[in-house]
Formats: C-alpha cells, sequence, structure tokens
C-alpha cells in the first residue's frame, strides 16, 4: 500500500534538452582524465591486503622488507627504520608505490598502486533526457544502518536514506543508502542498481548513480550519470553484490556502458 | 578592421578588479568575491567570503582560458573568459575521482544585504539526518560587508559565512578553496529552519532557536580526558632534526602550551596567532609553546616543507615538531597520555610539574565574535594562574 501512495509522488520525467548538459560533460572529462592519470586510480591498483594485528609484508614487488600492522585502530608501516603510522583515506608514498589505507578499524584493506594501465576512456550510452526524473525522496519509517560495498570497493555502514519512486517500465521503487565520507562532513545518497541492460551492455554487477538535491526540497535522479563500480576498471577491487530489490525491469539506455572485451 | 580591434580590446581588457563569483551547488548558489590585483608580471587573487580572505597560489592565463589555483588543496577553478563573464567549473582531486562543480563570475561586487534583528544573534541549531541528530551553534551578525555568520560544533567552527539576507530568509557560504559550506534557511515563527549544504550535494536540515544559554554544545574542556599521575610525556623531531622532548632542560619548571595542529587544517591556522600573540606575552614569564604537527602523510620529505610554510607563514616563533601523521586515531596513539582525542586543534595546557592541567578540544576562531574572545581570555587566565603556581 505504501507503494502505491508512493507512486502518487513519483519522480518526474524532467523536460531536458536532448544534448548533454555542459557539466554532464566536463564531468565525465574529469572523470576519463582522472582514471588515466590519477595516482590512486582504479586501474593503477596493483594490488590490495588485509591488515590486521599480524605483521604480514608487504607485496607490490617494489617495497621488500617492509611491513604492516594494526595495533589499536592505528596501522603501522615497519621496515628498516623507525615505524610509521599511516593514515587512513589519504594517498602515501611507500617504497616506489602509491598506498592508500582504507576501511574502518577491524577491516582494513591496504591498496598499492603503480601506474595507470593504459585503457580506453569510459564509454557512455547517449545522453537521453527522458531519462532524468525529479521528485521527493521518501525517508524510510526506520532508517537502519546496514554494511555495503561502496562503487569505490569499500565496505562503509551506510544509513537506509528511503526510496524514490519513478515512472520507468511500469512504477519502480528503488532503495537509496546514505553512504559516509569518512573524512568530512560530505555524504551521498547512492542507488545501485540493476536494468535491463545489466550484462547485455552496462557492467554485469549492476551500477550506482547518486541522487542530487534541489534548491526546493526534491530530488534529481538522473540515470545518464550512472556509473560503474571500480570493480568494472580492475579486478582487484571487490565488487559490490546487487542492492536487494532495486531492479528495474526495463534497460537503462543512458550513463556509462561496458564492453567486456575492455 | 574595427572588428579586429574590438576583439583585441576586448581580450586585452585587464583581468583585475573584483568578481561576483558562484559555486552552483545542487541546492543552491553558494556566493564568493573574487578578487585579481594586477602585479609586475602576473596577476595575483583572493577569493573573499565577505571581510575574510584567501589568497590564491597562482593565476594562470592561456588565450580566453582562466586557472584559478588552489595549490594547498590540490583544487582549481578554470574558467572561459567572455569580456566581463567566466565561466567554468572548480574542480579538485580525491582518492575517489575528481569533484567538478559549476562556476561562474561576473564582473562587478555583491550587493551589500543586512539582515533584520529577527536573523541576527546566537541560535542554538539541531541537525538532523536519517533520525540523528547533532547540536550546532549558528552566531549570525551585520558588518560592512552584509551579513555574516559562524557555525560551531563540538570541536570548533567552520569558518567565516557571508552571504545576504532577506526578510526572513538567508544564505550563507563559507568557500576556502577546500571547504564548501552552505547555509540555507527561513524564519518561521520563532524556529529557524533551513538545510546545510557541504559539497555540491549533501544536504542536512536544521532547526534552530533562540540561545536560551543553557549549554548545547559540549564544553570543549570536557571533551578529551588525560593522565595526569605522571608528567606528559612528548618527543619528536623539530624541523631541523633534532629531538625534542618534553624532559629537555629548557621546559623544566616552565608552564607549556602543547598546540597539536595541522597545516591542512584551516581552523589551526587561524588559532596559530592566538598562540603566538600568548607566547610573546608570557615566555618571559616561563611560558614554553610547542607545537605538535600532524600531516597528510607523515613522510619527512613531504610535511616538513609544509610545516616550514605554515611557520614562515605566520611568524611563529616557538618549535614546532613532526608529531605524525593527521588520522585522529594515528595522531591519538602517539599520545597515549590523552584519552578521547578528537579535535585538530586540541591545546595542552601543562603546568609546572610538566602534568596536564587542562584540555581545550577545538578553537573558535575570530568569525565566533565574542566566542573567540572568551576562548582568548580563558587561556589567558589557565596560563596565568599556572604561572602563578610555584616551580616544584
Amino acid at each position: 500500500m505504501r507503494l502505491t501512495l508512493g507512486a502518487v509522488l513519483a519522480l518526474a520525467a524532467a523536460p531536458c534538452a536532448a544534448q548533454a548538459p555542459a557539466n554532464l560533460t566536463t564531468e565525465r572529462s574529469a572523470f576519463a582524465d582522472w582514471l588515466a592519470h590519477a595516482p590512486v586510480s582504479p586501474r593503477a591498483a596493483v594490488g590490495v591486503m588485509l591488515v590486521g594485528p599480524q605483521r604480514a609484508p608487504i607485496d607490490g614487488g617494489t617495497t621488500a622488507g617492509q611491513r604492516v600492522v594494526e595495533r589499536g585502530s592505528v596501522v603501522w608501516l615497519e621496515g628498516d627504520g623507525p615505524s610509521r603510522a599511516l593514515p587512513r583515506d589519504r594517498p602515501v608514498r611507500v617504497g616506489s608505490r602509491m598506498a592508500l589505507v582504507s576501511g574502518p578499524p577491524g577491516r582494513t584493506r591496504l591498496w598499492l598502486f603503480g601506474s595507470p594501465a593504459p585503457a580506453p576512456p569510459p564509454d557512455y550510452y547517449p545522453y537521453d533526457p527522458a531519462l532524468v526524473f525529479s521528485g521527493p525522496l521518501m525517508p524510510a519509517a526506520a532508517p537502519a544502518t546496514e554494511r555495503v560495498l561502496t562503487a569505490e570497493g569499500e565496505e562503509v555502514d551506510a544509513t537506509d536514506a528511503g526510496r524514490v519512486m519513478m515512472g520507468l517500465g511500469g512504477t519502480t521503487s528503488l532503495r537509496v543508502l546514505r553512504i559516509p565520507d569518512p573524512a568530512g562532513e560530505e555524504s551521498s545518497l547512492e542507488i545501485y542498481f540493476r536494468d535491463g541492460t545489466t550484462g547485455a551492455g552496462s557492467y554485469p554487477a549492476g551500477r550506482f548513480v547518486a541522487l542530487e538535491p534541489l534548491a526546493d526540497g526534491r530530488y534529481r535522479l538522473d540515470f545518464n550519470r550512472a556509473r560503474n563500480p571500480f570493480c568494472a576498471y580492475n579486478a582487484n577491487y571487490p565488487c559490490p553484490a546487487p542492492w536487494r530489490g532495486n531492479t528495474i525491469a526495463a534497460p537503462v539506455r543512458a550513463g556509462e556502458r561496458y564492453a567486456s572485451h575492455r | 578592421m574595427i572588428g579586429a580591434l574590438l576583439a583585441i580590446a576586448v581580450t586585452a581588457a585587464p583581468l583585475s578588479g573584483s568578481w561576483r563569483a558562484v559555486l552552483d551547488l545542487a541546492g543552491g548558489e553558494l556566493r564568493f568575491t573574487l578578487n585579481v590585483t594586477a602585479g609586475t608580471d602576473a596577476y595575483a587573487g583572493r577569493i573573499c567570503n565577505g571581510r575574510v580572505c584567501t589568497a590564491l597560489s597562482g593565476i594562470r592565463i592561456r588565450g580566453d582560458s582562466v586557472a584559478l589555483e588552489m595549490a594547498d588543496y590540490a583544487a582549481t577553478i578554470i574558467g572561459i573568459r567572455r569580456g566581463d563573464s567566466l565561466v567554468g567549473v572548480y574542480h579538485n582531486v580525491g582518492n575517489r575521482g575528481p569533484r567538478t562543480i559549476p562556476f561562474r563570475a561576473a564582473r562587478g561586487r555583491w550587493p551589500v544585504q543586512r539582515a533584520t534583528a529577527a536573523l541576527t544573534g546566537s541560535w542554538d541549531a539541531t541537525y538532523v539526518t536519517d533520525g540523528r541528530s547533532s547540536a550546532r551553534v549558528f552566531m549570525f551578525a551585520n558588518d560592512a560587508t552584509g551579513f555574516t555568520g559562524a557555525v560551531v560544533s563540538n570541536t570548533g567552527d567552520y569558518g567565516h559565512f557571508w552571504g545576504r539576507a532577506a526578510a526572513d530568509s538567508f544564505a550563507l557560504g563559507h568557500f576556502d578553496g577546500s571547504f564548501i559550506y552552505l547555509l540555507t534557511g527561513r524564519l518561521d515563527g520563532d524556529t529557524l529552519r533551513g538545510v546545510f549544504h557541504a559539497g555540491l550535494r549533501t544536504e542536512t536540515p536544521f532547526t534552530a532557536v533562540r540561545t536560551t544559554g543553557r549549554p548545547h554544545l559540549r564544553n570543549p574542556t570536557d571533551m578529551t580526558a588525560a593522565d595526569t599521575s605522571t608528567p606528559f610525556r612528548f618527543s619528536f623531531r623539530d624541523l631541523s632534526g633534532q629531538l625534542v622532548s618534553n624532559s629537555d632542560a629548557r621546559f623544566r619548571g616552565k608552564v607549556v602550551l602543547l598546540d597539536i595542529f595541522g597545516t591542512w587544517c584551516p581552523t589551526c591556522h587561524e588559532a596559530a596567532p592566538v598562540l603566538v600573540d600568548l607566547y610573546r606575552r608570557y615566555h618571559g614569564r616561563g611560558l614554553e609553546v610547542v607545537g605538535l604537527a600532524y600531516e597528510v602523510t607523515g613522510d619527512t620529505a613531504v610535511d616538513a616543507p609544509l610545516v616550514r610554510r605554515f611557520r614562515d607563514g605566520l611568524g611563529v616563533p616557538y618549535p614546532l615538531l613532526l608529531a605524525g601523521t593527521s588520522d585522529v586515531q594515528a595522531a591519538a596513539a602517539t599520545l597515549p597520555q590523552l584519552h578521547g582525542f578528537t579535535a585538530f586543534p586540541t591545546s595542552v595546557f601543562l603546568g609546572r610539574d610538566g602534568r596536564v592541567r587542562l584540555v581545550y578540544a577545538g578553537s573558535l576562531g575570530p568569525a565566533t565574535g565574542v566566542k573567540h574572545g572568551q576562548q582568548v581570555a580563558q587561556f589567558r587566565a589557565e596560563i596565568e594562574r599556572l604561572l602563578a603556581e610555584p616551580a616544584p
């Protein structure tokens, strides 16, 4: 019954120009550049290891003799010299590699990066203004916390932020989780979904899309901004399991595409 | 021919002057002022939120493209110039990808828009996210530039906010090159209702009522506890590689103020002048100040130049030590006698016997007005009290 009532508040397709907005083009260009060149681009990841209370040697070839251990909630790098605490979520140089400690204490991972592997830039479906919706976010009655993997393959405790509904292949209701940012005040309202293109043009594990708040209190859901999880770029990243129920029967031919040969 | 001359004239028009700038966040526009001045061989620029400005690290011009650089934050605004307008994006790079936010600017000055007495003053605010609440205090005032404000949390303030008010609604923004905050709201009877926007698309609803005088935030001196059974131990290298420890002769019988800070932390920059003033005022009577720097990488080759620039830029006369990395847990691990360390900066006051007497978490910057003054007065009173104690 809730779903039926919610349908009254369905996200409405926005009347937009058929050409991709300039800011979306800019975002895609910046992302392609970041993928190709950033020291911590997923295309540069050469390995990942779990860090725990047992000292473990760092793999990766050029960091011989160095080990990591988690004591309390702090990750320590041990080698020839004095131990050094490694910050979380900030890339640091370890030997000839860039390293990034991520995840909460107790579920810590150490990522190692080399040079980004050459690859074609991300590919996108043509911009489709009919797949831009705006409407309310219906908050969860009792927001629960749930441990999920983010698009970046990180384990976080996300909060159930509610649902959005839209007329897409019938009425579709999608669950929205608030993904916290460990580094600051910002968070994002994310939807991880599968649709009729999943595995048949788009990434087989599903795609992420973020809700954008509007000035009037409603939200915009722009499937042209749907993006692949990092596991699409590099098998070192774990792929998030699909979120229960977030399946759209219709094909969503918008946002990032995937070709298995990439 | 005339067309060519006009084109040259437009292209050659100087960039210098004042620009009304906007970051278009998903939930509203964040206004700030871009001030550009012409030097002998380059332009210099500042981002201003009302009277408070942050210098750009550089301005690059290539054809009609203008790049405003904020090197400290790996951030850039790139705009295309068309006469008296600039349109482009703010861009910075994180671990999870780039962040781009639409930017636009037009030559000119923002109008001064002050608030009525119905909005100015102190408000006890409650943020609500997914059923969870947290406390803030808003402090609103008018000055020569318009409507201004501060947002204070349990660990300090978010810097100077500036913006506009019309009738019973307002919008106040803070943009310093890295932090992007916008506070919007309106008066609904006796209650303020609105949204705190962080970055491009994070929104947190709030309600606020007039400050009653009852405690709304935690007392900064109650947040971090300390082991006072023995002298407080610290031992880190200074910028020349020398080990500096609490047991050094220079600290014996002295009152010591430890500043736990990071050069990446804007609040720490605002707090430093207060500490410099305390050092100059009380050093002759037995006060030592020591800065413990917790930097992003923990790599001396990277961190030391940043701390040197902090020291030189702010004229810090006391020693700054490279203590560790900026992760709160990693920092806390280097100072095991502190319990519940949560904030940069944190000020630790040691008596002449070397034991902790007071720990003050966070800092209230000049944007908080009277609260800033009260914090400075509290620091002076504490130092006076400790200096008056006999040496052991």
